[in-house]
């Protein structure tokens, strides 16, 4: 088991200013399969993303990614690295000054030294790809929510990356859209052979798709398992979160003194 | 990627123009000129008093200026001003040897210059030649200083 | 009672903490020479920077040289000096005005957008994504954008001198009725290529570097939100004048002081 892990988070810490966002998270991510990360908002998944990519530093912990300390490495290194990984940003974070086309080659002329037509090649497989093979000479400002993030899933995996991390990827989608980003990340999955991480809280389309699911919550892990046996959970916190209650273990009230002592107290303190 | 050609040749033009004006600042606003660069005939001349000459000042003969004070230092032997100064060796080779120098003053209270006038004798002065015949500043202090003692006499 | 000192010893350790992580930012951007490839990026970026501030620089050249003859003629005409007027236009723009004013022009124009653009793209993830590409963005963002902003300030600067001495020459000259020739003269024989001119020259290059670190530093080190932006971009125009000003003083001190 050991040897297909592709992401091993050990014991990790991290503190944003004084606030604690991880504290003591264990995580393993096989290779090959779709893992998804789950939690209510503000517990820090995107934060989790950017800890494996190393453009964070954890405060305490480990994080390897194919046997190798992220944390540890050079700056060229750690370049080296992302080299194969792609992540797909919630906003998509396409270049706003390069065409569709334009931003789906950028990998390939920074990486690599193929000749124009075996890029235009690439691009053009990868767009086609994502159905948008027709929208190549658009500007990202052109280009609707939904097609952002194909044209910005394009680029992500213009490398053929080993691990794909998806920040969000369901966010504001009409259920068309959602629909084909769906069927695109399980596609890229079984015919690449991708690893893929899915940061989500879109419950019914994450489980759809994951191979396993992590749940985070107060900076440790809450539950994990296949998504079977987290739809089945007995934990009220879990099935409060998988089911969407409003209130319940985890509570719909920020923490606060008692509604009547704050009433009372008006005329002292805004 | 279409408008990076004209994009380039914008920045070419800015650039070119750019030194275009940093020549036109040599030539037309410095006054420096290609020929005068060949300023290697070395004069030296001892004064009594440089008043307010400084190093850089001009160097003229009938008003026009050959070149310029390059150094200025206390000869330690007569305890005088000695200058330096390195003028265009065409003119150079024209001064006689009885040459004289003297500083003056543009206008009124204007910045002060040697000016070289050269005399009658056959010899010609060589690069490194001491100028014997020199002219001192006139200081105003001085000449006030004079014009009283003379209106009291 | 011991809180307006820690507020104190907070602001002082934050700002050296900006500093420093300010220089390291510097470094790392200007350590690494573009390549071939960086030579295009380079270009690109001196037409934003260098090219579109044209405009506002030749007017304001024109206008504060027009300016200088003007006064200094009601002024020098008064001792019957009018024809140093060549000499007073010259040395006060290629010393002084050309090189702070230029700067200050700079920060507003090109130092305000370095700082939005760059703030932008850090606040659409563009830098981020670029980073998980594996492209540093110091050295592809950054670095073209520092190099042009050192370039064309003196470009820039040059441009502001022959326009303003152009504008000197049409206010004293075609108006005033100053001989053109002793205008040209008296400029020529008190102006030194080297003392003047190229000092003028470097302390512009001085500006420019110390203007186009701000507006990308700050670009780069902002809060990525629209506020942050706004912020950023009002910091960069206010401490880039301010730095332009201030290293004018110390810049002049040592150049033509004598001690």
């Amino acid at each position: 088991m050991a040897d297909s892990t592709l992401v091993e988070v050990d014991n990790l810490h991290f503190l944003r200013g004084e606030r604690p966002i991880f504290s003591g998270v264990d995580l393993a991510i096989p290779k090959g399969r779709i893992t998804a990360i789950m939690g209510p908002s503000g517990t820090g998944k995107t934060t989790l993303l950017k800890l494996i990519a190393g453009q964070l530093t954890p405060d305490e912990g480990r994080i390897r990614v194919a046997g190798e300390d992220v944390h540890r490495l050079s700056r060229q290194a750690l370049f080296r690295m992302r080299r194969r990984m792609g992540m797909l940003f919630q906003s998509g974070a396409l270049f706003s000054d390069l065409s569709v086309f334009e931003n789906v080659a950028f990998p390939l002329r920074v990486h690599t030294e193929l000749p124009e037509q075996m890029i235009r090649d690439v691009v053009l497989i990868k767009l086609q790809a994502v159905g948008l093979r027709g929208a190549r000479h658009l500007m990202p400002s052109e280009l609707s929510g939904g097609m952002t993030r194909r044209v910005a899933l394009a680029r992500a995996v213009a490398l053929d990356p080993d691990l794909i991390m998806y920040d969000e990827p369901f966010v504001g989608q009409d259920p068309i859209s959602m629909g084909v980003l769906v069927t695109l990340i399980r596609s890229l999955n079984s015919a690449f052979n991708m690893t893929a991480i899915i940061v989500s809280h879109d419950i019914k389309e994450t489980l759809s798709i994951a191979d396993h699911v992590y749940v985070i919550a107060d900076g440790r892990v809450m539950a994990s398992g296949s998504p079977s046996s987290l739809r089945d959970s007995e934990d009220p916190r879990v099935s409060q979160f998988i089911r969407g209650k409003p209130d319940g273990p985890v509570p719909f009230h920020y923490p606060s003194e008692s509604f009547a002592d704050d009433i009372f107290a008006a005329s002292e303190t805004p | 990627m279409k408008r990076s050609g004209t994009l380039e040749a914008g920045v070419g033009a800015f650039v070119l123009a750019g030194l275009l004006g940093l020549i036109f600042l040599g030539l037309q606003v410095s006054g420096m000129s290609f020929g005068q660069t060949d300023r290697n005939f070395t004069l030296y001349a001892n004064f009594s008093n440089i008043g307010g000459l400084q190093e850089r000042s001009r160097v003229t003969m009938s008003g026009v200026t050959v070149g310029r004070v390059t150094d200025i230092s206390l000869d330690p032997k007569w305890l005088d001003a000695r200058v330096t100064m390195q003028i265009d060796s065409d003119v150079g080779k024209q001064l006689s040897q009885d040459s004289s120098a003297a500083i003056l003053t543009s206008g009124l209270l204007g910045e002060q210059y040697i000016g070289l006038t050269t005399g009658g004798a056959p010899e010609m002065l060589k690069s490194g030649d001491t100028i014997r015949d020199t002219q001192s500043a006139l200081v105003l202090e001085h000449l006030i200083q004079q014009f009283v003692s003379n209106m009291s006499k | 009672m011991m809180s307006p000192l820690i507020a104190l010893g907070r602001r002082a350790l934050d700002l050296l903490e900006a500093l420093g992580r300010s220089a390291i930012f510097l470094v790392q951007s200007l350590c690494c020479l573009p390549r071939l490839q960086g030579f295009r990026l380079w270009a690109r970026q001196m037409y934003f920077v260098g090219v579109l501030s044209l405009p506002i620089i030749v007017v304001s050249g024109l206008f504060i040289g027009m300016v200088i003859a003007l006064q200094g003629y009601l002024v020098l005409s008064g001792f019957g000096a009018d024809e140093a007027l060549g000499q007073m236009v010259a040395l006060s723009l290629l010393r002084e005005l050309a090189p702070v004013v230029s700067a200050l022009l700079f920060a507003g124009r090109a130092g305000s957008a370095l700082t939005a653009e760059i703030g932008l793209m850090k606040a659409t993830e563009q830098l981020s994504s670029m980073e998980m590409i594996g492209v540093d963005p110091l050295r592809r963002v950054i670095a073209p954008r520092l190099w042009a902003g050192f370039v064309s300030m003196p470009i820039l600067t040059v441009f502001f001198s022959v326009i303003g001495i152009m504008g000197g020459y049409l206010v004293g000259v075609d108006w005033l009725g100053v001989d053109a020739g002793s205008f040209w003269g008296n400029m020529q024989n008190s102006v030194a290529f080297f003392d003047d001119v190229l000092n003028g020259m470097a302390k512009s290059v001085v500006f420019g570097l110390v203007v186009t670190w701000i507006a990308v530093f700050q670009g780069y080190d902002l809060v990525p939100t629209s506020e942050g932006i706004s912020r950023a971009t009002t910091r960069t125009v206010v401490f880039g004048s301010l730095a332009v000003l201030g290293l004018d003083f110390i810049l002049t001190a040592m150049m033509f002081g004598d001690f």
